[in-house]
């Protein structure tokens, strides 16, 4: 049973975090929604970001590998689109923020911005093919991954 | 025909037949344009149509600082001409009194040697437009034979005006017969033309800057 | 829709006021257009000058509305309008051209050249002439109501996201309230965050508002592809449903024609003046600030600047607002050279960025963006249209230009004040 079972607890708990730990627990939402992505490259991102050892160099030119991932599979204006595809754009956007430098980074820190699209990957994977299921499971994995890492 | 007839007639029934075409062809060329009308805006309106239309007929002469970055050769040349032509046609001693004589009244003119620099450089700013029109890619694409037809017919006037009035080449009232016939060339052929351009700009700057505020932009 | 070179002669004939008489009369070629056009400037082809892409409309104009040409036209001396010559139009008038109307700004004699631009797409499509990206899109858009096929399940999929995210309720077919939302198929699909933004702002300043089930789809590709037809076809949806809930005001997000296409151009598509107000979320935005309903507790320290999307500031009209809003939120604000209603195209508006024919002339004329990003060196950018982001990104991306791309509404979002 995990200790963090709303949002604000669980973004809190993440925002204290420091910057390197931040990273990772990042990667660990990001690799949770990999399968959803076609996009090969962001194995190596994943596997950068959650490098303790990761040099500021690396990290960067993951963030910039993530970046062209989000431009090559995100949905083109007036284009149809597919959900199982954006969930691949918002994977790749989940990668980006986990390689993102904390003081770059949006609102909330890179690991909640990395758990927000991790979840929104899985939204538009369900969309396409269970609407009616819930996303919440995704958000209960990651308060248990939190809570996991937290003891460890 | 001797001198003086020629100029008897560009003078008299000349004079008589290009200033009906010109009239009438101007008056047909408005009406053409508004007779279409145009339907009622229906959405909620964020600014005034008739104020924003009279303030673009003004401000529509300036151009932006980007705009004429670009496109200085072109705007400058266009003014200098525009400008000269105005103050040759309009300020010039002989022309006002033969406007007075048609109108009932007349203004002050410019001396002479002022009137014969703006002549000289009105000349320059034309051969200028033309040779920026046959070298600026744009404008090459864009002109066509109404183009180069235009600018002979304006480029005429003021060229027979200079030297009829200095008497350079030939007796004076074949120079002057030969001024006066270009200028009725130009008034017939100026409806059929972008010439009109004079007359229906103040509608298009209108048109403009009603559209724009409408929406709340000053154009 | 079937379509034939003598549909598209009548649309255009259809397309002729007062207004386009006036322009074509006053042209004198002087070529200053082009210049104010980026699809010029960055690419130095003159046939993309653009009083030059409304050609066909002229040459119906003059052939059929004024005495000279109808004189020509009995003598057989006019230019014809074709298959063969709209064929040649085809990618000046749809890949060339944004509609972005900074060309209707500069013209000397007054044109509204945009304008020409968009009446002579109405004879284009009618003939056949529109680039297959954007007739999917809009046969999407007509058959299952979003341009990119996004249904109403997806959309309640997200905002369900959103629900759990926020813990804020999303107000769905409401009736008698404030607002209703609309929204673009490309933020549902690639910024859905926005629908968070939104969600959290009103939330705070008391708003009462809510998104229909039945017309939530703010973009209307009947204008890019110039059907007014199916434009309006599209706005009655709208319509229907705002008068079916009696909301106050219809809201139109950070897209750049969706603003024109409802705001500006839809009372006259359906031939009626609607019975509820028409608003950009930042004009709402503005009015929120200006009643002392939005309060910021934060604000970005980075250096920002302002893209103007066209449709919404140079043809829209709201200009001042965003820039009141930026205020709330940042003292580290310059802009672009050419800011305001001058400021330059993105180059993906208007349905380049639908038409996949014209991806390499979209990123070409990005160049000019880049000068004007490069003149002031931001540390991000704000925008107000989905559409710009995500072409500025890929530019830059293109150009190995780290800069992100933040959308202003999603800004005031996350500097609002808690209490």
């Amino acid at each position: 049973m995990s200790e963090i079972n709303n949002d604000t607890d669980f973004r809190d708990a993440l925002e204290s975090l420091d910057d390197v730990n931040q990273r990772q627990v990042a990667a660990l939402f990001v690799e949770h929604v990999l399968p959803l992505s076609s996009d090969k490259r962001l194995e190596r991102v994943v596997k950068i970001a959650a490098d303790v050892d990761a040099a500021s160099e690396e990290v960067a030119g993951a963030l910039k590998t993530a970046h062209a991932a989000t431009f090559e599979s995100h949905a083109r204006c007036g284009a149809e689109g597919h959900w199982s595809d954006q969930a691949g754009y918002f994977v790749a956007r989940a990668a980006v923020a986990a390689t993102t430098p904390v003081e770059n980074s949006r609102a909330g820190g890179p690991a909640w911005q990395a758990a927000m699209s991790a979840r929104m990957a899985y939204t538009s994977m369900l969309i396409e093919n269970a609407p009616d299921q819930s996303a919440h499971t995704e958000c209960e994995w990651q308060y248990q991954s939190l809570s996991d890492y937290l003891k460890a | 025909m001797t001198e003086i007839e020629l100029l008897s007639w560009a003078r008299g029934p000349g004079l008589q037949i290009a200033t009906i075409i010109f009239v009438a062809g101007v008056v047909i060329r408005i009406f053409e344009i508004l007779v279409l009308g145009r339907k009622a805006n229906l959405a909620e309106a964020k600014g005034s149509e008739m104020s924003s239309g009279l303030r673009t007929i003004v401000t529509r002469t300036i151009p932006d600082r980007t705009t004429f970055r670009r496109s200085s050769v072109t705007i400058v040349s266009g003014y200098v001409f525009h400008i000269g032509l105005f103050v040759t046609c309009f300020l010039s001693a002989p022309h006002i009194l033969f406007l007075k004589d048609i109108i009932g009244f007349g203004w002050p003119s410019l001396p002479t040697p002022v009137i014969d620099a703006f002549a000289v450089v009105t000349i320059i700013a034309l051969v200028a437009t033309l040779v920026n029109r046959l070298t600026n890619k744009v404008m090459r694409y864009l002109t066509n034979f109404e183009d180069l037809l235009t600018w002979f017919l304006t480029f005429l006037p003021v060229v027979t005006g200079y030297i009829a009035f200095h008497r350079i080449g030939f007796t004076a009232p074949s120079l002057l017969a030969i001024h006066i016939l270009s200028v009725e060339l130009l008034l017939i052929v100026f409806p059929f033309t972008k010439l009109m351009h004079a007359f229906t700009l103040f509608i298009a700057r209108w048109y403009n800057g009603a559209i724009s505020g409408y929406k709340g932009v000053a154009s | 829709m079937s379509a034939s070179i003598e549909k598209g002669i009548n649309a255009l004939k259809r397309q002729v006021d007062s207004t386009v008489a006036a322009f074509f009369s006053s042209c004198v070629h002087c070529g200053l257009c082009a210049e104010a056009c980026l699809f010029y400037t960055e690419t130095g082809d003159p046939k993309r000058t653009p009083i030059n892409k409304t050609e066909p409309l002229r040459r119906v104009w003059k052939s059929e509305f004024t005495l000279v040409g109808r004189v020509g036209k009995m003598l057989g001396l006019t230019k014809k309008v074709d298959d063969k010559f709209l064929e040649e139009w085809q990618e000046l008038v749809y890949d060339s051209c944004t509609l972005c109307g900074r060309c209707s700004m500069v013209c000397p004699v007054g044109n509204d050249i945009a304008m020409m631009i968009r009446k002579t797409r109405e004879g284009m499509a009618a003939a056949g002439q529109a680039p297959a990206g954007l007739i999917g899109a809009t046969t999407r858009a007509v058959t299952i109501g979003s341009p990119m096929g996004v249904k109403w399940p997806a959309l309640k999929a997200q905002i369900k996201h959103v629900e759990e995210d926020t813990g804020l309720k999303v107000p769905v077919d409401v009736a008698d309230v404030e607002y209703m939302l609309l929204l673009s198929s490309m933020e549902i699909m690639n910024f859905p965050e926005f629908i968070e933004a939104v969600a959290k702002i009103f939330n705070k300043a008391g708003v009462t508002w809510t998104i229909s089930s039945e017309a939530f789809e703010a973009t209307n590709s009947g204008i890019q592809i110039g059907v007014s037809d199916i434009a309006a076809e599209l706005v009655q949806r709208i319509v229907d449903v705002a008068d079916k809930l009696r909301v106050k005001t219809v809201i139109s997000p950070e897209c750049g024609h969706a603003y024109t296409a409802i705001r500006w151009d839809g009372p006259n598509l359906v031939g009626k003046a609607f019975n509820f107000k028409v608003r950009h979320i930042l004009e709402v935005l503005d009015d929120l600030r200006k009643d002392g309903r939005l309060k910021m507790a934060s604000k970005e320290t980075q250096k920002l600047t302002y893209h103007d999307p066209c449709q919404i500031s140079r043809r829209g009209g709201v200009i001042d607002e965003p820039r009141n809003l930026i205020d709330m939120i940042s003292d580290n604000f310059v802009e672009m050279p050419d800011p305001g209603k001058m400021n330059w195209c993105c180059g993906a508006g208007g349905g380049v960025s639908a038409n996949e024919r014209a991806d390499e002339i979209r990123l070409k004329v990005f160049e000019r963006k880049k000068a004007q990003i490069d003149a002031v060196k931001p540390d991000a950018i704000v925008s107000a249209c989905s559409n710009c982001r995500i072409h500025l990104e890929d530019g830059l991306e293109e150009y190995n230009m780290d800069i992100p791309l933040l959308s202003l509404t999603e800004t005031l979002a996350e500097h609002l004040a808690d209490d």
